[in-house]
Parts: structure tokens; C-alpha cells; sequence
């Protein structure tokens, strides 16, 4: 499952007398408890609801862990970096305020680039940030998240914008492709780039090694804040394709919307097995965590379960499978 | 300020001679000051008794929050719950009463959801739920060894959608004397609420400068594992912090439900994260072993200041969120850069 990566963590791992086979071994469970964990509900849910097994519902599912899960794959590369992104919340909304405005354009076209450029654009600012003036990034990510909250509302004039009429840009919340819905086309995409990104390319390698022990890659050559630099990018992308994805599903560009989703997208990742420490983690296991996640509320969705009742559950899903991780490394610090 | 040398850049604590340079070395200190002068000299109400209470009110809230969090923060963890916390421990608290008055048969539920029964036991039983929230954090950080952010944030969620199944979506009405008296009396020309916010104060810098708790909470944040090797019994402190943290949380929350004679699950969204940025205003680092209660009690005094200054001005709340935003950020810039300067 993991490929040996130069990070001091592991390098103390293996210092251990039976260190780095049995962390090999370890993280391979907890994917496995993962895969096992989603059989499980899906097999559990599809006994329990009839109408849980069926091709539209699981479109629905997937649907739903779209937005959610492309969000969560820019957070991943960001914590995997040892960063924290609290700002994606404000970048969907920004981006998607600045969408609507160029609307009238007419050019489908332009309105993408308006919006994936201007999460780039977010997520620069965040990075530069991060990087010139050393501000911690929960810091820096928070305060951008006002920020960006209080310019999409000023450019709005907290007015919504419904394109409604616009069948280009609805295109990419409704639309499908060889009967899969764009969306999930769009996930899967940015799903696969973030895994060749993070495990095959010599970027992944300096991802893990910069969020393992910044100071040791920085010794050995790597250009720690140009990697950071390039995850804050990529995250406020990722923020700006899932508003793209969710406005054009609701045809409704609002400046409120994506309240507190920057907790929810965090809460996936760790469930997915990505440290806060940085370092640790996997696309694979934030893909597994999402589609948990997604499983979860559907199945509660389907029994009728208010939506309160189903942020209780989340919770306790969340604690359930993060608990047994956690007791395992203090084994193995002990 | 502690003279504890594992909080090697404790700034002011270096500058031993002038403890006095030390409290005017504070730059929370003079934006205070810059914004008060700014507030009595662009508008006659704010240096108006009523407004300087109404401050002071608001300061007990987010200064309450601010102190409990430093708490948490000076031990290198975090506490995203206390948001929801100040909500919930209310809601419970009201919810046992109810349950308590069925058992008993009297009748603690009035018409159109008003709360008739008495106001101290739901005050105890507030505080009883801060601390039993602080608690379950305190057991899944400590001894569950999940992350703080992580664990709070299970908890923050968890509690957020317990308020609403709870009170079934609608607001509770609180409106007995007893209960307003903690939200708008006065002693003398200072509210009750500034008093409560005072007298944790003091508690707080007392433990943290003054007892050997304090020096224990920060070796902790210094430097975790020599503070075990040390004999630090790290998991008890973690304990005691989280429950403070939830104390000063429902504390918070009985301020802010007493002003508001009525508690609502959505109240108070997105508070933990004030409280954070207060708290680093005022100089409390995010990795640990830095801060103090006077700092941060000079914080939340600038935030409640500058945002009653923002209201009189009648400035738009978008334009004051990008105010805060800008702040923070800027702010935190600052005192990096004088810190490295320093070093």
C-alpha cells in the first residue's frame, strides 16, 4: 500500500526494532477497515432499504459526494504538506460570485475560467501569505475566509444569481456523459490526478517529505515554500471546481452558501486516515472517507433521519473509525 | 508574567527589571488605546455609560471564550467546541428541568415555549454540561489520543445537531429575573456579566503565574515530552484544561442566552473561531507554551472595542468582516515579525 517515503516520521517508525514492515502492515489495515467499513454499510443498507440498491440512487449518492469529495481532495494535498485550509468555503463562494458575473458575457467558456482562476488566484494569496509573511496557515486561511465571505457578499450585493436560462454552465451539475453525471465525471478526474500526483510524481514525493519534517527537506533540496505554494493552489482550485459543480446543480450562485462545509471537508480527510500533523494520509483513503461519508447520510436520507440526527451520526462514524488509529500509534510511540 | 524558563520567548518575560515596560510593551495595549481615542473623538455615544456597558457585555462573552481557549491553546491543543458548548450546556440544562419538573410535577414549560421554572439550577446544570463537554474532549484528546482539532470538531458537530433534536428546532424564551440578572444588572456602573469575566480573569492569571499548575500547563506546551519525562502527569492537565474550557464555554452561554432572554440551537455559529482569533491577537501561539490571560484579556478587549467602534459607524457587517479578516491576518503578520526581530 505505501511506497517507503522519506519522512522523518517514518524514519523514527523504522528506528523501532520491527519498525517499518509492521507500519507497512498497520496503514494496509486501516485502509482495509476502511474498504471493510464501506462494504459493510452498503450491504447493511441495501438489506435494510430496498430503494438503496438502485442505479439512480447510487447516482444520487455519487452526486452528493461530488462536491464534498473534490474539496477534500485539495485539503488532502494540503494537509499532507502539514498546512490547514480554512478559506475553500469562501473560494467556492468568490469564484462562483465572480462566475455569475461574467454570465452575461455569454461565453460558457469565460465563466470557467473566471471561476478556476479565481479560486487559483485565492489560493495564491493564501500561499503567499503563508509563505512571505509566516503566518500560520489556520490563521491566514481564517482570516481569508472573512474576507472572501465579506467581497463575495460586497461584489453581490448579497443578491443570488439563478442561471437558470444558461444550459452551458448548467451542464456541469446536471449534465451526463455516457450516463454518468458530469460531476462525478469531474470527481473522478481530479481524483485520479491528485493519486498519480501524490504517489508517482516527484511533486508527491516532496509533498510528503515537506509535511513529514519541512526543516529535512528544505536540507535536502526541496523548495518547501514552492510546495506549499502550489497545495494552496491546488486547494483553492479544488474549492472553485466544487462551487462550479454545486452552483450549476442548484442553478443557484449565492453568496452564503458553503457555510462551515471547510469543517466537513477536514472531518472527510482525517477520516480517510490524512494526519493534521502532516505527512500521513492518502487520495485512496480521503476517496474511501468520502464515500463513506456519502453511504452514511444517504442510507440515513433514504430512512427518513433529519438532518440533525445525521450530523450526530457523522460524528460519532467519524470517532469510531479515527479512535482505533489513534490508539494504535500511541502503541507504537509507547 | 512566569518567570518559568521553559517558556524561553515569553516576550516581557525576558525584560525581568520593568514588569511596568513589560504591560507597555503590549501592542494589544496601544491599539487599545488608538481605538478608544479614535471611538470618544469620531462619536459623543461611545464614550456614553450605556455604551461602555454594552461593551463591556459583549467583551464578558468573547473574553470568556478567549481565556478558556488560551487555556487550551497554551498546552499546544485546540477546542473548535466551545461555539456549540455555550449553546448546548443551555439547552440541556433547560431540557433536564423540564424532565426534572415532569418527574416532580411542576410545571417548568409555560406557554409558547417559556421557560417558568426556577434560574439556579439551570445555571448549575449549565455549568455541569460545559464541564461534562470539557470532559469528553478532554478523554478523547488525553487518553483517546485523537487529535485535538479533530476530536473537538466531532464534538462541535455532534452538539450542534443534539441542540436542535433537543429543542426541536425552536427557540427556548428564558425570561425569570434571576436568569436576566446575570445579562443586564449592574454593580455600580459595571455590568455583572464584565464582573464574571473579571473574576475568571483572576483565576486564571493566579493558576497560570502564580501556582505550580501554571508552570505545569506551560512545560507542557513547551515541550510535551519533557514535561513527561519530568513527572507531568500530562493526560490529568489536558483533563482540567478541556474542562475549563467548557466551563468558560457555558459560562459564555449563560452571558449571551441572559442578554438574549431565549436560547436557539443556531446561536453563537461560528464563535470558536473568534475565540481563536482573539486569543492569537493577544499572542497565544497555535503550537503552545505562549500566551497569557492578560494578553488575551487585552485581545478580546481590542476585538469588542474595534467592533462597537464599526457599529456606531454604522459600517455595513460585510465591510466588517473584511475588516476582522484583514486584521487578523495582519496582526498575526506583525508579531511574527517582531518576534523574529527579537530572536
Amino acid at each position: 500500500m505505501e511506497t517507503t517515503l522519506p519522512t522523518d516520521r517514518r524514519v523514527a517508525g523504522s528506528a523501532a526494532a520491527p519498525g517499518a514492515p509492521r507500519q507497512q502492515r498497520l496503514s494496509l489495515d486501516a485502509v482495509m477497515g476502511r474498504v471493510a467499513l464501506l462494504v459493510l454499510l452498503v450491504a447493511a443498507a441495501s438489506a435494510l432499504q430496498p430503494a438503496f440498491a438502485t442505479a439512480e440512487n447510487a447516482r444520487t449518492v455519487l452526486l452528493a459526494v461530488a462536491t464534498v469529495g473534490v474539496m477534500a481532495l485539495g485539503m488532502t494535498l494540503v494537509l499532507l504538506a502539514g498546512e490547514l485550509d480554512l478559506s475553500i468555503g469562501g473560494v467556492a463562494v468568490i469564484s462562483g460570485v465572480v462566475g455569475g458575473m461574467l454570465l452575461r458575457s455569454g461565453s460558457v467558456a469565460l465563466v470557467v475560467a473566471g471561476v478556476l482562476a479565481t479560486g487559483v488566484v485565492c489560493g495564491l494569496v493564501n500561499g503567499l501569505l503563508v509563505t512571505r509573511l509566516r503566518v500560520p496557515s489556520l490563521i491566514v486561511t481564517l482570516g481569508m475566509l472573512g474576507v472572501l465571505r465579506a467581497l463575495a457578499n460586497i461584489l453581490s450585493g448579497g443578491q443570488a444569481i439563478y442561471p437558470e436560462g444558461i444550459a452551458g454552465y448548467l451542464w456541469f451539475g446536471r449534465g451526463a456523459v455516457l450516463g454518468v453525471p458530469v460531476p462525478v465525471w469531474v470527481f473522478s478526474i481530479a481524483a485520479a490526478a491528485a493519486v498519480v500526483l501524490t504517489r508517482h510524481a516527484r511533486f508527491g514525493r516532496a509533498l510528503y517529505a515537506v509535511g513529514g519534517n519541512a526543516t529535512a527537506a528544505g536540507l535536502s533540496g526541496i523548495r518547501v515554500d514552492r510546495v506549499r505554494l502550489l497545495v494552496f493552489a491546488a486547494s483553492g482550485l479544488a474549492a472553485a471546481l466544487a462551487g462550479l459543480l454545486e452552483t450549476a446543480r442548484l442553478a443557484y450562485i449565492g453568496p452564503a452558501g458553503f457555510t462551515g462545509i471547510e469543517l466537513s471537508v477536514i472531518a472527510v480527510a482525517t477520516l480517510g486516515g490524512v494526519s493534521l500533523a502532516g505527512g500521513r494520509g492518502t487520495i485512496e483513503g480521503t476517496l474511501l472517507a468520502a464515500l463513506i461519508i456519502g453511504v452514511v447520510n444517504n442510507a440515513l436520507n433514504i430512512a427518513g433521519v433529519s438532518s440533525y440526527v445525521q450530523q450526530i451520526v457523522t460524528a460519532a462514524v467519524i470517532l469510531v473509525v479515527v479512535l482505533p488509529d489513534s490508539l494504535q500509534r500511541r502503541e507504537r510511540e509507547a | 508574567m512566569s518567570a518559568l524558563p521553559l517558556t524561553t520567548h515569553e516576550p516581557g518575560a525576558d525584560g525581568r527589571p520593568g514588569a511596568a515596560a513589560a504591560v507597555l510593551r503590549q501592542p494589544m495595549l496601544w491599539l487599545l488605546a488608538a481605538l478608544l481615542a479614535a471611538g470618544a473623538l469620531s462619536s459623543p455615544y461611545f464614550l456614553s455609560a450605556d455604551n461602555l456597558a454594552n461593551l463591556l457585555r459583549q467583551v464578558a462573552v468573547f473574553g470568556l471564550l478567549a481565556l478558556g481557549m488560551n487555556l487550551v491553546m497554551l498546552t499546544g491543543r485546540i477546542d473548535l467546541s466551545v461555539g456549540a458548548t455555550m449553546v448546548f450546556s443551555v439547552i440541556a440544562a433547560v431540557e433536564l428541568m423540564v424532565l426534572a419538573g415532569g418527574v416532580l410535577e411542576v410545571r417548568m414549560m409555560g406557554r409558547g415555549n417559556t421557560y417558568v421554572g426556577p434560574a439556579v439550577p439551570v445555571v448549575v446544570l449549565t455549568l455541569a454540561m460545559g464541564a461534562l463537554v470539557g470532559l469528553i474532549n478532554g478523554l478523547g484528546v488525553a487518553y483517546g489520543r485523537v487529535a485535538p482539532f479533530i476530536m473537538t470538531l466531532v464534538t462541535l458537530s455532534a452538539l450542534r445537531g443534539l441542540s436542535y433534536v433537543l429543542s426541536n428546532g425552536r427557540p427556548y424564551y428564558l425570561r425569570t429575573d434571576t436568569y436576566r440578572w446575570l445579562g443586564e444588572a449592574h454593580v455600580g456602573p459595571v455590568p455583572v456579566a464584565a464582573l464574571v469575566l473579571l473574576a475568571v480573569f483572576v483565576v486564571f492569571a493566579w493558576i497560570l503565574h502564580a501556582h505550580v499548575a501554571g508552570k505545569r500547563i506551560y512545560a507542557i506546551g513547551g515541550d510535551e515530552k519533557t514535561a513527561r519525562f519530568a513527572g507531568v502527569r500530562v493526560g490529568r492537565w489536558l483533563l482540567a484544561v478541556y474542562v475549563a474550557s467548557g466551563l468558560c464555554a457555558a459560562l459564555a452561554g449563560l452571558i449571551l442566552t441572559s442578554r438574549a432572554n431565549s436560547v436557539d440551537a443556531p446561536m453563537a455559529t461560528g464563535y470558536e473561531l473568534s475565540a481563536i482569533a482573539i486569543a492569537v491577537l493577544g499572542g497565544t501561539s497555535l503550537a503552545g507554551g505562549q500566551g497569557s490571560p492578560y494578553r488575551t484579556l487585552c485581545a478580546a478587549l481590542v476585538f469588542a472595542a474595534g467592533l462597537n467602534l464599526l457599529t456606531l459607524h454604522d459600517v455595513n457587517a460585510w465591510y466588517q468582516d473584511l475588516i476582522i479578516g484583514i486584521v487578523l491576518i495582519a496582526a498575526v503578520a506583525a508579531a511574527v515579525r517582531l518576534q523574529r526581530r527579537d530572536a
